[in-house]
């Protein structure tokens, strides 16, 4: 890339150079040794229903909200909310292309980490792409994401069960205001404040639906380790938000296969009988 | 709220109403969600309830030991409500009952006189089609996790419902003659004792109570929970929380477990 110099800064064209270089991540040789985030343990999981580990991939796109969504309002803050799910499907489809560059058929154990700030939100998604152990690169069909370790990865797929992909959903809304007049009248009450009830409640089923409308499109039958992540924004406290991501499934084979757990007893001593030290 | 019926907002319909085109959520893990399939249950929705609740004022005596019946009454409403709107999900998918019970209680920045009270689950339902609705004809509900609730049906026992009791108790100060005449002495302060002793047995009595409504034969994973919420030092939550369950088959399929020395660390 040619340095840039003050004054003639084309400042649009790196970023838009920067994204493409984005796009197309380079392929890795077909020598190229295997890396992975998984353990030792992991991997042999992994073996064991015939799969293998094949690079480390990523994910990450960053998307804009524009600026003054998070002064006063009232109800949804719609721009947060598609900013939200908008960076979530970019960096899923970047994971998935890098994915598939290396011969990938999924990816397992994904990180997710998310950054909401006020003018952006930042989704950065790191995994390890998996497939049946010499299994040809599958381009153009669908390659599955999961925020699942390689250990539940496995014991759903012997259970005759698949990952389709990470369904996820968010809201962002403002919370009510009560009046002072309200406030005043109920402070000795035990009461409900209903339309606090409702604004949160709602919010926290909106994020779900979108998850759900999500799964329904990956023609999922199932969303399971459902996460709702929720709390108010360190920068606005009195927009609330919501996130819910779970891992879409579906049955593989003809029927949910018997897993049929036996009971163990662990003669492993948990911890020491004696230590002086913590006493007092 | 929106809708007279059932008292929950409007977009929980339209949730519920998208679950029932044959998908489920959960949030069991993987774990949980195999091991609930094991013992014959499949998995229908995410379940939730919530409200926003503001705690009334109750004067305290500052030397006296006492029970704070508005503050207790709050604290049981608010669950309710929650816990009632939880089962009403439950109930309208269909469900026979509500697995992995979590209660939670949320405070905002910008009300820091109310709280949100929380309960989430995920509503199951028996694959073999036979009802298992609680005697009082609801979902029932458990906060046992997947692997304890397979333990669990392995013996027999199913789950009629969580119970829990509350009891928030002022428990008095010390007078400055009492602190200056056992300073220097080993001896039980019989006051505090005694208040703690009580609040807690007063938990505990009502969660049995609701047992016992119930039906139930017991009350497994007991929890005694302190809190003092945002109310000072010397006024305590005691919440008694546990899931009643009943015997409803005496064939026990647990098989004796194996005993095992593992080499990790």
């Amino acid at each position: 890339m040619s340095a840039i110099r003050p004054g003639d800064a084309h400042l649009r064209d790196e970023v838009r150079r920067a994204l493409a270089f984005l796009e197309t991540p380079s392929s890795a040789p077909a020598t190229a040794a295997m890396t992975s985030d998984l353990s030792i343990d992991e991997e042999l999981n992994l073996h064991s229903i015939s799969w293998e580990p094949v690079e480390l991939v990523s994910g990450i796109s960053l998307f804009s909200i524009p600026y003054g969504y998070w002064n006063w309002g009232q109800g949804e803050i719609v721009a947060a909310s598609e900013a939200h799910s908008q960076a979530f499907a970019t960096a899923t489809s970047r994971i998935q292309s890098e994915t598939a560059k290396a011969g990938g058929h999924g990816v397992v154990g994904m990180h997710i980490e998310r950054a909401i700030h006020p003018t952006h939100v930042e989704i950065s998604l790191v995994g390890t792409a998996v497939r049946p152990v010499g299994a040809a690169a599958i381009n153009g069909t669908h390659i599955f994401t999961s925020d699942l370790s390689a250990r539940d990865f496995t014991v759903l797929m012997v259970a005759g069960w698949e990952p389709l992909g990470l369904a996820t959903g968010a809201s962002f809304v403002f919370a009510p205001r009560r009046s002072m007049g309200a406030v005043i009248q109920q402070q000795s009450q035990n009461v409900e404040l209903t339309n606090f009830t409702e604004a949160m409640y709602s919010a926290r089923e909106a994020a779900m639906e979108r998850m759900q409308r999500d799964a329904l499109a990956m023609k999922g039958t199932g969303v399971v380790d459902v996460k709702v992540l929720e709390g108010p924004m360190h920068f606005a406290s009195h927009a609330v938000g919501f996130v819910a991501l779970g891992t879409v499934v579906r049955l593989a084979k003809a029927t949910h296969q018997p897993i049929k757990p036996i009971t163990v007893v662990s003669l492993n001593d948990l911890a020491v009988g004696f230590d002086a030290q913590t006493l007092g | 709220m929106s809708n007279p019926n059932t008292d929950l907002p409007q977009a929980t319909e339209h949730r519920l109403e998208e679950l029932e085109k044959g998908l489920f959520t959960s949030d069991l893990s993987v774990n949980e969600f195999l091991l609930i399939k094991e013992v014959g249950f499949h998995p229908l929705g995410f379940v939730m309830g919530s409200s926003i609740y503001h705690t009334g004022i109750q004067t305290r005596k500052w030397g006296q030991s006492q029970e704070l019946t508005k503050l207790t009454e709050a604290m049981y409403n608010a669950r309710e409500l929650a816990m009632t709107r939880m089962e009403e999900e439950a109930a309208e998918l269909g469900a026979d009952g509500v697995v992995g019970v979590r209660l939670d209680v949320n405070y905002y920045e910008w009300g820091k006189d109310a709280a949100e009270f929380i309960a989430v689950g995920t509503a199951v339902k028996a694959e073999d089609g036979v009802s298992r609705l609680n005697q009082l004809g609801k979902p029932f509900t458990s906060d046992l996790s997947g692997q304890d609730f397979w333990t669990l049906r392995q013996t027999g026992y199913l789950p009629q419902g969580l119970v829990m009791g509350t009891c928030v108790y002022h428990i008095a100060h010390r007078g400055i003659g009492q602190t200056l005449g056992t300073t220097g002495q080993n001896v039980e302060l019989p006051n505090f004792t005694q208040a703690l002793y009580e609040a807690r047995e007063l938990a505990m009595t009502r969660m049995q109570d609701e047992a016992t409504r119930l039906g139930a034969s017991g009350i497994v994973g007991v929890r005694l929970e302190e809190k003092s919420h945002q109310w000072g030092s010397h006024t305590i939550e005691f919440l008694a929380l546990g899931t009643a369950v009943t015997k409803t088959s005496d064939d026990i399929t647990l098989a004796k477990p194996t005993t095992i020395i593992s080499l990790d660390n």
